[in-house]
């Protein structure tokens, strides 16, 4: 008889003491330096074998007037033109022969750089990060040939149905800086010349409203880099206008079959305690799908909305901070003849939050949602810079994920309650788009 | 300095012979068009541009009557001055930069 299977395998004796190989030494605590200027610098040592760089800077569209607006959507733009150390052509080409990349994100408060590539090319990328965002020469037949650029731009981000209600909802919930669209209007594609784009540089890209940020670089070299470099503008520039909230409605009628709407109130400043009540209130609402083609059995705003009408429908919480306000509501997309009964459901929901219509584990739910978003989006290193360099400029410190996380935790019940009371009371901004038959204007709902 | 005057009223005597400020042009009109005379054509403030454009085209009506500028508007070789060097000379530092990179 063969007993193959009786035969046991050789145990293979696994040392107690076998070496551990260790991929890289374990990353270092984020440091952050406050310079005299107000340039505020943070850098992390992960030791991995790439590094970013970012420049950000507080400034955005809120700062344009009426007389310049759009500027800075072509600065967007703008970032491979010719500098003083280099050339258009150099920079791109420079950069793609280390194989960097340098792009530029802004929204409507902060404009951010951000260059990475392999670290022993750091200071080639760095050279060109600082040239692009300190001396820029906006050549003037430059300018006039990126001007196209804006209105391709442009059509690229309004195929988003969600831009244009937005873009709505904020000229509709403003009276001005935070109105101000982030795309170039229209009629300013083409005007938009290079003294503005220079005034606009002067006034706004000076030390105290700038943060250098690096992920895998050490933070001498980048203190170094920003106390010789970055010295350039001192002060504080223009300052901006208070944001005025307003309370509008827009309405755009096209032939969609599907109606884009936002209805929101004033929300919470970025970093308030209020944020944090906001943002769970967020989460207990329901703030988008968890699972792909899933029921979002948690979000009360689906559940809700879904017992009022039987076809097809999005209804999420709408939640965006800034430095001085804040916007909170629902977002409906749904078949332009339901729109209205779509929208009073929703509404219905969280009238029915703030009336106390949520308990403890809705609460706990909701905060363990925000929390795994939170930490998942820093996970990546574009997602962790953007989040240090947003708080250097906010205030100068880092807030640590636990840190945060602890924040989340210590919202009540209460808190999120008063929350959804502050929306019901409030005055509300509306923006639609879409065929709009039956969709209810403000003063029906 | 003696030598340096001589070079200078030879250059005048030769501004002089060559003619073209009898017809109203400066030095920079009468360049011949290649790619980097054009590509810096395309940069030249909007002023400077269309006083060249005045120029060349009073220069091809008088030379179609056959005819010059009386003599108190001829360019005098004080006056005329390299309007267009500044953007050739950027269009020609640009093109050699990217002739040297692509050679790479």
């Amino acid at each position: 008889k063969r007993f193959y299977s009786l035969k046991v395998a050789p145990k293979v004796a696994s040392s107690p003491t076998a070496a551990k190989v260790k991929l890289s030494p374990e990353s270092q605590d984020l440091e952050i330096t406050k310079l005299p200027n107000g340039l505020v610098i943070a850098s992390l040592e992960n030791f991995s074998p790439t590094s970013r760089i970012g420049v950000f800077i507080k400034t955005g569209s809120r700062y344009e007037t009426t007389s310049n607006l759009g500027t800075a959507h072509l600065l967007r733009l703008a970032s491979n033109l010719t500098t003083k150390g280099a050339s258009s052509f150099r920079i791109t080409r420079g950069i793609e022969a280390v194989g960097g990349s340098l792009s530029v994100h802004a929204t409507r408060e902060k404009m951010a750089y951000s260059v990475e590539c392999l670290r022993d090319y750091v200071d080639t990328v760095m050279e060109y990060l600082l040239n692009v965002t300190t001396a820029s020469e906006f050549r003037r037949w430059e300018v006039a040939d990126l001007q196209p650029k804006l209105k391709v731009d442009k059509a690229i981000a309004l195929q988003n149905p969600q831009v244009g209600v937005l873009e709505n909802l904020h000229a509709a919930a403003y009276k001005n800086a935070l109105a101000n669209p982030l795309y170039c209007p229209d009629y300013r594609v083409g005007k938009i010349t290079s003294e503005q784009l220079h005034h606009f540089v002067q006034n706004n890209f000076t030390s105290s409203r700038m943060a250098l940020v690096g992920i895998g670089i050490d933070h001498s070299t980048l203190k170094q880099v920003a106390e010789q470099f970055l010295n350039i503008r001192s002060g504080v520039g223009a300052p901006g206008a208070k944001a005025v909230y307003r309370g509008g409605e827009i309405r755009k009628q096209t032939g969609d079959s599907l109606v884009h709407a936002a209805i929101v109130t004033e929300g919470a400043v970025t970093g308030s305690t209020e944020a944090n009540a906001f943002s769970v209130l967020q989460y207990v609402l329901g703030a988008g799908p968890l699972v792909k083609r899933g029921t979002s059995v948690t979000s009360k705003l689906t559940q809700g909305v879904a017992k009022a009408v039987s076809q097809p429908f999005d209804v999420s919480a709408f939640n965006v901070n800034y430095s001085d306000s804040g916007l909170f509501g629902i977002y409906t997309i749904s078949q332009a003849a339901n729109a209205g009964e779509v929208i009073k459901a929703a509404l219905n929901q969280i009238k029915a939050v703030a009336q106390g219509g949520v308990t403890d584990a809705d609460v706990k739910t909701a905060k363990n949602q925000l929390k795994a978003n939170y930490l998942m989006s820093v996970e990546t290193s574009q997602g962790l810079l953007n989040e240090i360099g947003s708080e250097s400029l906010v205030s100068g410190t880092h807030t640590s994920p636990s840190a945060a996380a602890q924040k989340i935790d210590s919202v009540a019940t209460g808190d999120v309650v008063n929350a959804a009371k502050k929306f019901i009371s409030g005055k509300k901004s509306m923006a639609a788009t879409g065929d709009l038959g039956n969709t209810p204007f403000l003063d029906e709902l | 300095a003696g030598g340096g005057r001589m070079i200078d009223r030879l250059r005048k005597w030769y501004y002089n012979a060559a003619g073209f400020n009898k017809l109203g042009l400066m030095r920079d009109d009468t360049l011949h068009e290649d790619d980097d005379v054009k590509e810096a054509l395309k940069r030249l403030p909007e002023h400077l541009y269309n006083a060249r454009v005045f120029r060349i085209k009073r220069a091809l009506d008088l030379s179609l009557k056959h005819q010059i500028l009386p003599k108190d508007q001829w360019v005098k070789y004080e006056e005329d001055h390299p309007y267009l060097e500044p953007y050739i000379k950027e269009v020609i530092r640009e093109r050699h930069e990217r002739e040297a990179w692509n050679k790479k």
